[in-house]
């Protein structure tokens, strides 16, 4: 526990000396080969137990998951698709982003990240006015580029664990930690806090439009990864955790810790 | 109190520390001049394969590409991850093949996203002497468009004799055979895990590639 409460504070001095939030932790199975490994493998039933230990729950949950993929949201995004052209499409992204910006503003603050919410306040101001309320990204022209932050990954700078995987039936792949985050990102945006019809009204449209968005430019690729996937369910689970442990390093890579080749050295002598 | 404030002394002194050695350690690990050339090379015959406006030439052009740079067998066997020690010489015999045909039919898919893109060279990072990580961007994405800032990385394997090989791909800390390992662990485990798992795993795999 003193261990983990140490590495929270190194990284917050840590990114106070602005060398940003060290190695925040998902653990993707880096296994330990040795004999007593080779024999709970030959036995193992329970695939990716260090990193999903609530496999069952969650496989459930995926299939609520995938079926309300399947039937509404895809559906959804392809008439979403038919009835908008692609620059369309393109601002209305850009519009349902920068009315995100007070929740990445408010997570670039927690996690010390000054620089960054700068350009989170930048971006805001160029692209609500000049930028027709957020339809245009003219501050990503000046070289502001964008950048998204919740409150999961703020968990994580601050050194909190994820916790096990978890499919969440609506939200799909995520983690206890990001779970939580979720949950917090909802009640930290401005429109959850006015007690009005108008700004329920705003806050579930945009949810939806927001799922809607998000879910287009991905219908190909999710249809190619699960037409050549044995295990829909752990491919997922693999880009989920691995895409999600770059986001929390702000888009660096952390190559330190991917799973090691040279394990299957002695296979050279054997053959 | 005063042993709550040497507590609390004693680790603002270690966080310190710690946090001296975070900085110490940001500066970026060794280059491998060999490793870019290598993919540099690689990179250089598939940027006219991934022009192809044929899909049918663009796929047969991967396939050769595939073939010729990439370590199979040392592949096919990370991605079973322990399991690999307790698949069968048989098994071993039916499955390295399958798995190239399989992994070939994803990187079909995959490098199809970056057709008419022309891939160069940026940095690397050696893991080991025997495992580099070379990333690459895309030279004429338009400002803008999502591929723009994607880093496409590659990991290089230089074995005993300094022979370099392609092991894994990825685009944003995402990789192919990790994700693969993570599936075809999942699949092993969930139809009974050791031996048996294996015999439905490749029974999987001749699906998916139609035999």
């Amino acid at each position: 526990m003193r261990g983990r409460e140490l590495r929270a504070v190194a990284i917050s001095l840590g990114a106070l000396f602005a060398a940003g939030p060290a190695a925040a932790q998902i653990d993707i199975a880096d296994e330990e080969t040795t004999a007593a490994e080779v024999e709970k493998a030959a036995g193992d039933t329970s695939s990716g137990a260090a990193v999903d230990p609530w496999e069952g729950f969650n496989r459930r949950s995926f299939k609520v998951y995938t079926f309300l993929d399947d039937n509404l949201l895809v559906p959804v995004a392809k008439g979403y698709r038919a009835v908008t052209p692609a620059k369309g499409r393109k601002g209305i992204r850009a519009f349902l982003a920068n009315a995100q910006s007070p929740v990445v503003l408010l997570n670039d603050l927690l996690q010390g990240e000054f620089k960054r919410a700068g350009e989170t306040t930048g971006r805001f101001l160029i692209n609500s006015t000049i930028g027709f309320l957020g339809f245009a990204d003219p501050a990503a022209r000046m070289g502001i580029p964008p950048h998204t932050e919740d409150f999961g990954q703020t968990l994580a700078v601050w050194g909190v664990p994820s916790g096990p995987y978890l499919v969440l039936p609506i939200f799909g792949p995520s983690s206890i930690r990001d779970g939580v985050g979720l949950g917090v990102d909802l009640v930290s945006d401005p429109f959850f806090h006015i007690d009005h019809d108008w700004a329920q009204k705003v806050r579930y449209s945009r949810f939806a439009a927001t799922a809607i968005a998000r879910r287009e430019p991905l219908i190909e690729p999710l249809d190619e990864i699960e037409a050549k996937s044995l295990d829909y369910y752990a491919s997922l689970r693999s880009f989920y955790l691995q895409a999600r442990k770059r986001e929390i390093l702000n888009g660096r890579s952390d190559f330190d810790d991917l799973i090691d080749i040279d394990e299957y050295e002695e296979f050279d002598e054997v053959e | 109190m005063s042993k709550t404030m040497t507590g609390w002394t004693r680790r603002a002194v270690i966080a310190l520390a710690l946090a001296a050695g975070i900085l110490s350690h940001s500066e970026p690990a060794h280059a491998d001049e060999a490793a870019e050339a290598y993919v540099r090379g690689v990179l250089e015959e598939a940027n006219p394969i991934l022009d192809a406006a044929d899909k049918e030439a663009r796929f047969a052009g991967i396939d050769a590409l595939f073939d010729k740079h990439v370590d199979i067998r040392r592949v096919s066997m990370f991605v079973l991850g322990q399991y690999a020690r307790v698949m069968t010489d048989e098994q071993k015999k039916e499955y390295v093949p399958l798995f190239g045909s399989y992994a070939k039919l994803v990187y079909r898919d995959t490098l199809s996203n970056y057709s008419g893109q022309h891939l160069e060279v940026t940095n690397s990072v050696d893991r080991s002497p025997r495992d580099i990580i070379v990333n690459s961007r895309i030279v004429n994405a338009k400002p803008g468009d999502p591929l723009a800032n994607t880093v496409v990385h590659w990991r290089v394997y230089r074995s005993d004799d300094g022979k370099q090989s392609l092991f894994d791909a990825g685009a944003d800390g995402v990789w192919l055979a990790i994700e693969q390992q993570s599936q075809f662990k999942s699949v092993i485990a969930n139809n009974g895990g050791g031996v048996k798992g294996i015999d439905a795993l490749i029974a999987d795999l001749k699906e998916k590639v139609g035999e």
